[in-house]
């Protein structure tokens, strides 16, 4: 039986405590004997059986005592009653508690330019008496824009360490969101112990992201911009036309905004897929420049009569907007959305732009507790009405200009809203995640929902929650392991597992 | 089911804003494109679709100040859903209706700025597309009475500029909270001859344009291919003005009554001129030019010439505590007083009055304010113009109906009348009284403010 030394492993913290050579002596011999471990342990395929854990499912009942069995980086089994196979590494689990890895849905971590907006402040500060007010933004914007093509994986570095920072503060799948106002662009599920783009991107158009703002440029584009999406989606439902007039040809081509064929969408490459499968060959063309987004006319109005010109013979489609086929396939139920409404004043202008008819598969994401706008739960009817789960940061607010708290988590959840919970983009964050989630527990937030809103509610709104976010046979292995319930203060983080294989926690 | 005895409403019917009624419900026609009110204009027998049925609320027992001046000791008002439906002794109430107590209160039209900043408005157009419709300072606003005001830049300039929004503070709704844009537009004076020459010509050619507008529709008919007149260029604001869809708001002297513009006149609630007679005449000339009254934006010298300023039909907006001494060595430094409002509204000037500009609050509810110069408390700025002799059932006008007429809203707000919005208050004393407190605000028939429920007043009890 082989036994994870639980304790052999010296923290950094601890080294550093010494004499600055002595120290740095330790550390590289340390570091040497883990490179040197490291692909032993790689090189180790046999079955990880976790025996006499608490195990935290999520979409199930705790199971106090158990055993949970991976194989080929999946969970193979687990229960009360498993008994671990034959030749299985061993891993005794008593006191430790076994939770599904966390699912950060909402992230610009390694996007560079620090965190876009307001969620990654330092936890625990609350937007009180005596806080910033942030600056009143003009209400006349402009720098809104319909980029939903463009995918956030073409802006992305892969080389960074706050991949493999937040992979060890527990967060095993991450989803990576395209800045800014309006139609900000696809976003990406990423496997952060990735070391080239490759190996990072699971999927690079897991998510449609709309972020909504108060002013005028972003309201007037989401209703234009939905209005022509249900004109194409019409357009899609109607059967083919067998042989479309190829005289009609130039009008279209000056009626639409001319464009080179180039810039189409690579929409066969990956189709959007209801049921998402981790992508093997996620399609990753990393350009020089960070959002390549399609130009809808100028490039191609030089080339337009030269492009026209040889292409007779073929049948010639209208030139299609890649961003608004995007939004498109968005209206028919096609891909799912991450909407960003960051307060009670925010979604009533949404509501005032678009409506409240309009439904798409989305995920509704709140960055941060905003009492000068109104913190959300202060509009419980029409968060209802958007009929989506809401992801929030983990934390209370209070009342405008007072310490008076709310708590939006459970007033959502108490009105029937499925919470989730955003955990930011900086590992240290990450790690105080549970002393906050304990906090909101405290607070009257039930544990089980606490727990659930930062694996699988991300995991859902991802659309990886058939392989991430819970504890159940047939899902990827991706495990934390704590000493002790992490509800309670005094629980470690002792290991983390990425699809059956432990992460190094230095 | 409108088989209301209206019995009581008929005793001040008479007040000619009443005509304004009848107007189309929110969402209707735009606000700004109502003329100020026309003569008596039949209530159009309302032809009701088969509509969802009125929610009521009544105000029941209180002493109802109109806002016209008038005052109905122990009436009730009828709300229904977003409009006063009837205001009056022994009111037969609808089934149903919600009812509210104010016995032992005042009930009266909630207060109106008539220039402001902050409570949820955006500083610039566009404006309803800006507002933070849970803005804090939203509450405060109420908690002062204030419950509509005008927000953006009043203009000013050789000629007519504006951008701005009369602001409704309806908590909680975005549509609601912008009442009507571009209601005032601002010039200064003194213009210089060849701005006043342009002006002069802008107005000629805006006139022709009207005229040629009114007989288009005759020529069409004549000539299928007549064209339609051209807006002359840079006139909008002028032909605004003149279809009375603006009001013209002049600033005389250097300084303008603008809190992010202006030469930085005022400090402190100072004036800015000794002596404006000769820039209130210029703005009169104006008046007389457009054949409209003009607002005239915290006029020093009023008080001197409140009969020439009657005779245009012009208007002013004061701040009783704006105060700067006549100098006897100078008679060109006249000064002006507290009873500055007094005197022009004895000539039959309407008198609007906020709050003197600090220097560094602006006019808003921020609690930057230095001496109370903010707006706050409104109630006291129209105290201290019946200190300085103004009558005192005609001051309550000052924050209420009269304010409602600088912005060119008071078909809208500004008095309890059949028609109107519901945005009353219910106070715990005499609206002027510098003890009372707003105990219950209605923004569009909604509750949106009570004293009881709000971090603000709600420790102080007498």
């Amino acid at each position: 039986m082989t036994l994870i030394p639980l304790s052999a492993v010296p923290r950094p913290g601890t080294l550093l405590r010494g004499g600055p050579l002595r120290s740095a002596l330790a550390a590289l011999a340390t570091l040497t004997a883990l490179t040197a471990q490291a692909p032993e342990a790689a090189a180790d395929r046999r079955p990880v059986a976790f025996t006499n854990a608490r195990i935290v499912t999520v979409s199930g009942a705790v199971i106090e005592r158990g055993t949970l069995v991976v194989k080929n980086g999946a969970i193979d089994a687990l229960g009360a009653d498993v008994a671990p196979p034959a030749g299985a590494r061993l891993v005794d689990a008593s006191g430790c508690t076994i939770l599904p890895g966390l699912v950060s849905a909402w992230s610009r971590a390694g996007l560079g330019g620090g965190p876009a907006r307001a969620e990654d402040r330092p936890a625990g500060r609350r937007q009180g008496r005596g806080a910033q007010p942030p600056p009143m933004p003009s209400s006349g914007g402009g720098s809104a824009q319909n980029k939903a093509a463009t995918k956030v994986v073409d802006g992305l570095y892969a080389k960074q360490p706050v991949f493999g920072d937040l992979l060890r503060a527990g967060v095993t799948t991450l989803g990576l969101v395209p800045g800014g106002s309006g139609f900000n662009g696809l976003g990406a599920v990423v496997r952060p112990d990735g070391k080239t783009l490759d190996q990072l991107v699971v999927r690079d158009d897991a998510t449609v992201v709309l972020a909504m703002a108060r002013d005028a440029a972003t309201k007037k584009l989401f209703k234009e911009t939905f209005d022509k999406a249900k004109k194409l989606v019409e357009e899609r439902k109607k059967p083919p036309e067998p042989a479309p007039a190829a005289e009609a040809k130039p009008d279209a081509a000056k009626a639409e905004p001319a464009k080179d064929g180039k810039s189409e969408p690579p929409k066969g490459d990956a189709p959007p897929t209801p049921n998402p499968q981790p992508n093997p060959n996620p399609n990753p063309t990393p350009t020089p420049n960070p959002t390549p987004t399609p130009k809808p006319e100028g490039q191609g109005q030089g080339q337009g009569p030269a492009t026209s010109a040889p292409a007779p013979a073929k049948k010639p489609e209208a030139p299609k907007d890649p961003n608004l086929e995007v939004v498109a396939d968005l209206l028919e139920g096609k891909r799912k959305a991450l909407l960003l409404v960051d307060s009670a004043a925010d979604l009533l202008h949404w509501q005032h732009a678009v409506g409240t008819e309009l439904t798409f598969p989305r995920t509704v994401v709140v960055s941060r507790h905003d009492p000068t706008s109104g913190t959300i739960d202060g509009v419980l009817d029409q968060v209802k009405a958007l009929a989506a789960p809401v992801l929030l940061p983990p934390a209370l607010s209070t009342q405008p200009r007072s310490q008076v708290l709310v708590h939006p988590a459970r007033a959502l959840h108490e009105a029937g809203i499925e919470v989730g919970f955003l955990l930011g983009d900086s590992p240290a964050g990450v790690r105080t995640l549970f002393v906050r989630l304990a906090e909101l527990i405290r607070t009257g937030l039930p544990a089980d929902v606490a727990l659930r809103g930062v694996t699988l509610v991300p995991a859902k709104a991802l659309g990886v929650a058939t392989k991430k976010g819970s504890l159940e046979v047939g899902k990827d292995a991706d495990l934390l392991l704590f000493r002790g319930d992490p509800l309670a203060g005094a629980a470690e983080l002792h290991s983390v597992w990425l699809q059956g294989r432990e992460v190094p926690l230095q | 089911m409108r088989s209301l005895p209206l019995l009581a409403i008929a005793l001040w019917l008479s007040t000619p804003e009443l005509a304004a009624q009848n107007r189309g419900r929110r969402g209707g026609p735009p606000p700004g494109a109502e003329a100020p009110p026309p003569a008596a204009e039949p209530a159009p027998a309302k032809t009701d679709a088969p509509a969802k049925p009125k929610r009521y609320q009544a105000i029941v027992g209180g002493d109802v100040y109109l806002g016209t001046g008038a005052r109905l000791a122990g009436a009730t008002v009828l709300l229904a859903d977003d409009k006063i439906e009837a205001v009056g002794h022994n009111l037969d109430l609808p089934e149903g209706t919600v009812r509210h107590d104010a016995k032992g209160k005042t009930v009266c039209p909630g207060f109106v700025a008539v220039l402001g900043t902050g409570m949820g408005a955006p500083r610039s157009a566009p404006f309803v597309d800006g507002v933070n419709p849970f803005d804090p300072e939203i509450k405060q606003g109420l908690a002062a009475g204030v419950t509509s005001f005008l927000a953006g830049s009043p203009g000013g300039g050789a000629m007519p500029t504006g951008g701005n929004a009369v602001v409704k503070l309806a908590y909680g709704s975005v549509a609601e909270m912008v009442l009507q844009e571009d209601s005032v537009v601002g010039m200064t004076v003194p213009l210089s001859l060849a701005d006043r020459e342009k002006f002069t010509e802008t107005v000629q050619k805006a006139r022709e344009y009207l005229l040629a507008l009114d007989d288009f529709p005759k020529k069409k008919a004549a000539d299928p291919n007549a064209k339609e007149p051209a807006m002359p260029q840079g006139g909008d604001k002028v032909v605004a003005i003149l279809r009375g869809k603006a009001r013209l708001w002049v600033s005389v002297g250097s300084s303008s009554f603008n809190p992010f513009g202006g030469g930085g006149g005022r400090r402190g609630g100072g004036g800015s001129k000794a002596n404006d007679t000769d820039g209130i005449r210029q703005a009169l000339e104006l008046s007389r030019l457009l054949g409209k009254g003009v607002v005239l934006q915290k006029p020093t010298s009023a008080w001197l010439v409140p009969d020439e300023i009657a005779a245009t039909g012009s208007m002013a907006i004061l701040s009783p505590r704006d105060r700067l001494p006549a100098d006897p060595s100078d008679p060109d430094r006249t000064g002006t007083n507290l009873a500055s409002a007094a005197i022009l509204a004895a000539a039959g000037v309407p008198v609007a009055v906020t709050c003197p500009q600090g220097l560094m609050a602006g006019v808003g509810v921020g609690t930057g304010g230095i001496m109370g110069q903010d707006l706050n408390t409104p109630h006291l700025d129209a105290a201290f113009a019946v200190r300085g002799g103004l009558d005192n059932r005609k001051a309550l006008r000052t924050i209420t109906l009269d304010a409602a007429r600088m912005i060119g809203a008071e078909h809208r707000i500004g008095s309890l009348e059949p028609g109107k919005d519901a945005d009353v208050l219910i106070l715990d004393g005499d609206p002027l009284h510098y003890a009372t407190f707003v105990t219950t605000a209605f923004v569009n028939g909604k509750v949106v403010y009570e004293k009881d429920r709000e971090p603000l007043y709600n420790h102080i009890t007498r």
